[in-house]
């Protein structure tokens, strides 16, 4: 907490006019209130605060400063997690303090210049890639918190990472993006008895009944140099169409959970392994149509398999896509269908996933009385294990930096499914959104 | 934008334009309030009006530059109750578009206008456009229009645009200050434009997906 106290001081200082002369500073913020009712007990599963407040500073030089940082209190503190530091991060991320009612951290951190005719970002980043909404093929690059599964916005639950990035400018109109990631941190898992706790066969192994298990602590990359991610991208337009192609040499953020049966039971060793990454987008507009389209091939990616050979681990290529048409024939109106597909090369049978997996997703957002008023429906279906997700969303722009909400949360189907796994946790929520 | 309570919302932005060539870049930030902070909005317009402008809008909760179509000129601009095609055009009428009439000379204040009437050159223009006919005052000192009528595409009246703090800036008529009533819904947008300047050069990475996604 003294690091906190140390930089809301040094902030508040530099914002005094006896530094005027050296930069510009910018300050604004965000703050987000929600409170979400569990459906099914009917009791609150957050009453959460969340108070972004962002510094930026303007140098004379052209350089530019950054700082975000992030206050979040939970009344309720159903949502975890307990433990004041998840094991997902590395020595040089997390959070400064945490609990379950929780968090202060530096969210960004960042320092953007030109140099040598290339525009450079150095610092703690959210970096973005690919042209899917919702449904992830390129957007891997950095990790997500799932306390709340997929329901947080991905702007809030994306973890940002210390990287250096930097895009050269070749041509007009394209760019080479060169990214570096010596931060190993990855996906922080929603914590044990947490109503989002990962419970399906497809992403967790299961004992049978009676077989103990342990849990052993997650073994994690700490290298600085031979375990950081690196990536590049080149971006491109001709001829009307938006076209990158992307490298990714990575971590996969979700551990890699191996299996070992001895005399004391199923022993879980939970490890991070690389992979290659290598894809591309594509997106134009056609009349009232976009169409948007994104492929990657992973060479490694770990599924769990229903037997223990291979440490009850299948390791296959995978070549993954999303196909995306939008449509905005009708004023104030925005319709949106992706299809996701996932094929695993080599596929042993023993695989607990299909080798071919398929979802839809639906999205219609329509606007009233002068973008006042927003109505939105995201329905996420998948093809293979029937199982989905709702969510209706209302919105209110009731000032002209307060927006207001409701929202409802359904999931359906098979309990094995990804979806399905949560049709215990629907929820409805109700939140405001103030900037100052 | 004022809607007909008269509640009030307040934008405030950066624009930035530039001519490549026959192709024209324009390239919007928004600055305040904070959550709509980092919204930007880029257009490559071509010259052919045949041909598509492309456009490209950065959601910062997406933090994303999607790809968004272009098809619709008369759809409005981000709540405000100017069309796609206002925005763009810029006080301007797109000749292709439009039959037009002079129908006589007016006084608007102290001002002498003539009274010009547009027409769409065919259906098809007018349901994209979203209006069935304007009629436009041009200042006969500036050419800048200083008041327009609007009908929609069933003859009635749908908008008023009115001008106002118009003055040179390097060399150029330049409206500081547009206002406009939208009949049908009881919204108005007022559009305050200040440190406008013409001669300080932009540099071309502004109008990139890029700068769209920094916010500069």
């Amino acid at each position: 907490m003294n690091k906190v106290i140390l930089v809301i001081a040094l902030l508040t200082r530099l914002s005094t006019p006896a530094y005027a002369d050296l930069f510009d500073l910018e300050f604004s913020g965000t703050w987000e209130q929600e409170l979400a009712i569990a459906s099914n007990e009917g009791e609150a599963q957050k009453f959460e605060s969340l108070v972004e407040p962002e510094w930026n500073f303007n140098f004379d030089n052209g350089l530019e400063l950054t700082a975000i940082g992030r206050l979040r209190l939970d009344l309720i503190g159903d949502l975890g997690p307990d433990q004041s530091r998840p094991d997902n991060y590395s020595s040089i991320n997390g959070p400064w303090a945490q609990s379950a009612h929780g968090e202060v951290s530096l969210r960004e951190f960042y320092l953007d210049a030109e140099w040598f005719g290339s525009f450079w970002r150095i610092g703690k980043q959210q970096v973005v890639w690919g042209q899917a909404d919702g449904l992830k093929v390129l957007d891997v690059i950095n990790p997500q918190s799932f306390r709340e599964f997929i329901l947080d916005d991905f702007d809030d639950s994306r973890i940002p990472l210390w990287m250096l990035n930097v895009e050269v400018p070749v041509g007009e109109d394209d760019t080479l993006q060169f990214l570096w990631l010596p931060d190993t941190t990855y996906h922080e898992l929603a914590e044990f008895g947490t109503p989002y706790q990962i419970t399906s066969p497809r992403l967790i192994p299961h004992a049978p009944e009676g077989v103990p298990v342990n849990l052993s602590i997650p073994d994690k990359p700490d290298s600085f140099l031979a375990d950081s991610d690196f990536g590049l991208r080149y971006s491109s337009f001709r001829g009307g169409w938006d076209i990158t192609v992307n490298y990714l040499y990575h971590y996969a953020d979700f551990p890699v959970l191996y299996q070992h049966l001895g005399t004391g039971g199923i022993s879980i060793q939970p490890e991070y392994e690389r992979s290659h990454l290598i894809g591309g987008t594509l997106s134009n507009a056609f009349g009232d149509f976009t169409l948007r389209a994104e492929v990657g091939y992973s060479t490694d990616t770990f599924h769990i398999a229903r037997d223990l050979t291979g440490r009850g681990i299948s390791n296959n290529p995978e070549f993954a896509s999303v196909l995306g048409l939008d449509w905005q024939g009708l004023s104030d109106t925005f319709v949106s269908v992706q299809w996701f597909q996932s094929y695993l090369f080599d596929y042993d049978p023993s695989t607990v996933r299909d080798r071919t997996e398929n979802t839809l997703s639906f999205l219609v957002q329509r606007y009233f009385t002068s973008e006042t008023w927003k109505l939105e429906l995201l329905v996420l279906q998948s093809l293979n294990d029937h199982d989905g997700l709702i969510r209706p969303k209302l919105t209110y722009s009731m000032l002209s930096n307060l927006d207001i909400w409701v929202s409802a949360d359904i999931f359906h189907g098979n309990e094995d499914g990804l979806f399905g796994q949560f049709d215990h946790a629907d929820r409805v929520s109700a939140g405001f959104r103030l900037g100052f | 934008m004022i809607d007909r309570r008269g509640k009030e919302r307040v934008r405030e932005t950066i624009g930035y334009r530039k001519y490549f060539g026959d192709e024209k870049r324009t390239v919007l930030f928004y600055l305040e309030p904070a959550n709509v902070k980092d919204t930007a909005f880029l257009t490559y317009d071509y010259r052919d009006p045949s041909v598509d402008d492309d456009q490209w809008l950065y959601l910062p909760a997406l933090r994303k530059v999607r790809r968004i179509s272009a098809s619709d000129r008369g759809d409005y601009f981000l709540g405000t109750d100017f069309t796609y095609e206002d925005i763009k055009k810029e006080g301007k009428i797109e000749p292709s578009d439009f039959h037009f009439k002079t129908l006589q000379e007016e006084l608007i204040g102290d001002a002498k206008t003539l009274l010009v009437e547009a027409t769409p050159q065919s259906d098809a223009i007018a349901r994209e456009l979203g209006y069935g006919k304007t009629q436009f005052w041009v200042d006969t000192v500036s050419w800048v229009i200083i008041k327009a009528e609007y009908w929609d595409i069933k003859g009635k009246h749908l908008k008023t645009l009115k001008a106002n703090d118009i003055r040179q800036v390097d060399g150029i008529w330049t409206r500081h200050g547009l206002t406009i009533d939208n009949h049908k819904t009881g919204h108005k947008t007022i559009f305050t434009f200040s440190e406008v300047d013409y001669r300080t050069d932009v540099k071309d990475s502004v109008f990139t997906k890029r700068a769209l996604s920094k916010g500069r």
